[in-house]
């Protein structure tokens, strides 16, 4: 029995494989896709309990992901991930629901900490 | 000499001179000429009247004798009227041309030929003898003039009635009278009274000309060689020069417009002196000013571009940077501590996270426009700041002193940009003093330009800053720092920072005494 179904949406390979491999041996069920739209489909699919997606993309960025996931699927939590951090996106991804943001170069130990915390919410929520 | 006259005569006053006194000369002779003329004709047509007169009274005074026949009375007669003066003779022809009687008794019976000087006057011109009596005008032996009369003696009544029967009643003339006066006189008087006029007449011109010369000089060519004077004195540059020609004339009111422009000509002088005095001041000034606006805009764009590509290249290293950290920290797993392993992946991410530090200080470009401003009390954000600090290892053995302001202006800003530039001047200074010294942070309002400033002073004991670096420790990437130690970012960071909250960021350094940094933020004034 895994914790808990991730999507992990990010056109970086090495960021998705970063966190799968932090991720998987957590004993969480960790899915990459490297797009929004793949990313979208897959949650059409099947449940998913936590989005973790980047910021900046081609085509569906990480705030227009969070805000479909919000208005379709609003018990599944969001983690913002981005290569550089501005107050305004922060703000805007905050408000309109992200649980966290996390800046990139994140350590196996900050993912797995905010990660954690998401769940946590999720269960008491 | 030569050339004095030909000036003179070319001057104003002496071409007038010469004008009006050809004129006068001219006038003057013409007049002395007519009236000399004039003059002369009376006295002649007065001798002429005298000499009918003279005439008359000669043949009165024969009368008696003739009727009564008695020659010896008339000869003597005749005589005493000869001698009078101015008398030279005076003769009674009869009618066969005979000198009956003479002032000269030896001429008495002398008979006179028809071509004698005396005879052709009446009989030569063709002139009947019986007309009115002829005057003429003759020169002696002296060459003087002479006064010739003849005068006829007609027959009458008493003629051929008297007693001796002498004359017939048919004869019309009995002979002719002729006198002749010397004009000796009356030329010596004309020649006088010539003199007499030219005398006049010169002094006249005389005395008129000194009269003219004098006016002319004084109206006309002082004033103008005064006006002469002043206009070289001016063209030579002396603008204080002033005319002292105060007549009430055209000459005087020439010198008053000449003053008047000489004063403006002063006054303008004078104003473009200072235009271009200010005008050097302005163009400085202004150069000066461009200047520093032409640095500011490469300073500015300097850190414009370098926000854009500090953005763009966050984004690009920090996926790879993830990638790094999370399998470093993977790898760090498998190694039990204390392997030469593990401090080999220790160093992977300890360096994976000095990029990733750099990659935040270029940040802060990308950040400036995206703050959050609040109302903040700068001394809180001062507090935070040494506190983080103040745990460091680096900083035991330095004195951090505080002078806060409990007053201190309240300002607009984000907080925790504040809060970075803080921490960062207080590295530095910790930096400067290198591990040991004294750094004193010190808040307090001033005011800059009129406007309330809230300032904060980060003062060290430090080695100071070198002059040639001062004007370079703004700039990105410039660092003095060894090589691990720092970006260069830090100050050009801060200086953003402070830059974007509307403040400013100075130095004032002194070599071998310290250096201080001053933020001066302007107060934050509640809307009403």
């Amino acid at each position: 029995m895994s914790k808990g179904r991730i999507l992990v949406v990010d056109d970086e390979d090495i960021v998705r494989t970063s966190c799968s491999r932090t991720l998987v041996p957590e004993g969480y069920e960790v899915t990459l896709v490297k797009n929004g739209f793949d990313g979208l489909a897959l949650l059409e699919q099947g449940p998913i309990d936590l989005v973790l997606t980047d910021l900046k993309m081609p085509e569906i960025d990480g705030i227009e992901i969070l805000r479909r996931v919000k208005e379709k699927w609003p018990q599944v939590e969001v983690i913002i991930i981005t290569g550089y951090q501005t107050v305004d996106t922060a703000v805007k991804a905050i408000k309109l629901g992200a649980f966290d943001y996390l800046e990139k170069p994140f350590t196996p130990d900050g993912l797995i900490a905010s990660v954690a915390k998401a769940f946590a919410h999720k269960k008491t929520a | 000499m030569d050339m004095l006259v030909k000036k003179s005569l070319h001057s104003l006053t002496g071409k007038l001179l010469l004008t009006i006194g050809t004129l006068m000369i001219v006038g003057s002779t013409i007049f002395w000429y007519f009236l000399f003329r004039h003059q002369e004709k009376e006295l002649l047509e007065n001798s002429v009247k005298y000499a009918y007169s003279f005439v008359d009274y000669i043949k009165k005074s024969t009368h008696y004798g003739m009727i009564t026949a008695q020659s010896v009375l008339i000869q003597q007669t005749i005589e005493a009227i000869g001698s009078s003066e101015g008398v030279l003779s005076v003769r009674i022809f009869d009618c066969t041309g005979k000198i009956a009687y003479s002032s000269k008794s030896d001429e008495a019976g002398v008979r006179m030929k028809k071509d004698s000087p005396s005879c052709v006057r009446c009989h030569g011109t063709g002139l009947s003898p019986s007309d009115k009596p002829v005057v003429s005008f003759i020169r002696n032996s002296e060459n003087k003039r002479v006064l010739n009369i003849m005068h006829p003696i007609y027959n009458e009544r008493a003629c051929y009635t008297a007693s001796c029967h002498f004359h017939s009643r048919d004869q019309k003339m009995l002979g002719l009278v002729e006198a002749n006066v010397s004009l000796a006189h009356l030329d010596k008087s004309i020649q006088q009274q010539g003199i007499a006029i030219t005398m006049y007449i010169l002094i006249f011109l005389f005395v008129i000309s000194i009269a003219l010369c004098t006016i002319l000089w004084n109206l006309v060519s002082t004033p103008v060689s005064l006006l002469k004077q002043g206009m070289e004195r001016v063209a030579g540059g002396d603008l204080d020069y002033t005319l002292d020609i105060r007549t009430k004339d055209e000459m005087g009111d020439l010198a008053r417009a000449f003053n008047a422009m000489t004063s403006d000509l002063k006054k303008t002088k004078v104003e473009l002196v200072e235009w271009g005095n200010t005008l050097e001041k302005k163009v400085q000034e202004k150069t000066q000013a461009i200047h520093m606006a032409q640095a500011q805009l490469i300073h500015s764009e300097k850190l414009a571009s370098l926000g854009r590509m500090a953005a763009g290249v966050a984004h690009e290293i920090n996926s790879p940077l993830t990638g790094i950290v999370t399998f470093g920290h993977l790898l760090l797993k498998r190694f039990p501590p204390g392997t030469q392993e593990r401090e080999d992946v220790e160093v992977i991410i300890e360096q994976a996270n000095r990029c990733s530090n750099i990659i935040k200080g270029l940040l802060g470009f990308a950040r400036a426009s995206a703050a959050e401003k609040a109302p903040t009390n700068v001394n809180d954000v001062l507090d935070r700041s040494l506190n983080i600090v103040r745990n460091k290892a680096d900083f035991f053995n330095i004195k951090l002193i505080t002078e806060f302001d409990e007053s201190l202006h309240r300002v607009k800003a984000d907080a925790s940009q504040l809060q970075q530039v803080f921490t960062n001047m207080i590295i530095n200074a910790a930096d400067a003093v290198e591990g040991k010294g004294t750094i004193t942070v010190i808040s307090k309002n001033i005011t800059d330009e009129g406007q309330p400033v809230a300032e904060i002073e980060f003062r060290d004991t430090g080695t100071g800053i070198s002059p040639e670096n001062i004007e370079k420790i703004f700039e990105p990437f410039f660092t003095t720092k060894p090589v691990g130690k720092g970006t260069g970012l830090g100050l050009a960071v801060s200086h953003g920072i402070i830059q974007d909250h509307g403040g400013k960021l100075l130095v004032n350094s002194k070599m071998g005494e310290g250096t201080s940094f001053f933020v001066q933020l302007p107060a934050y004034r509640e809307e009403v």
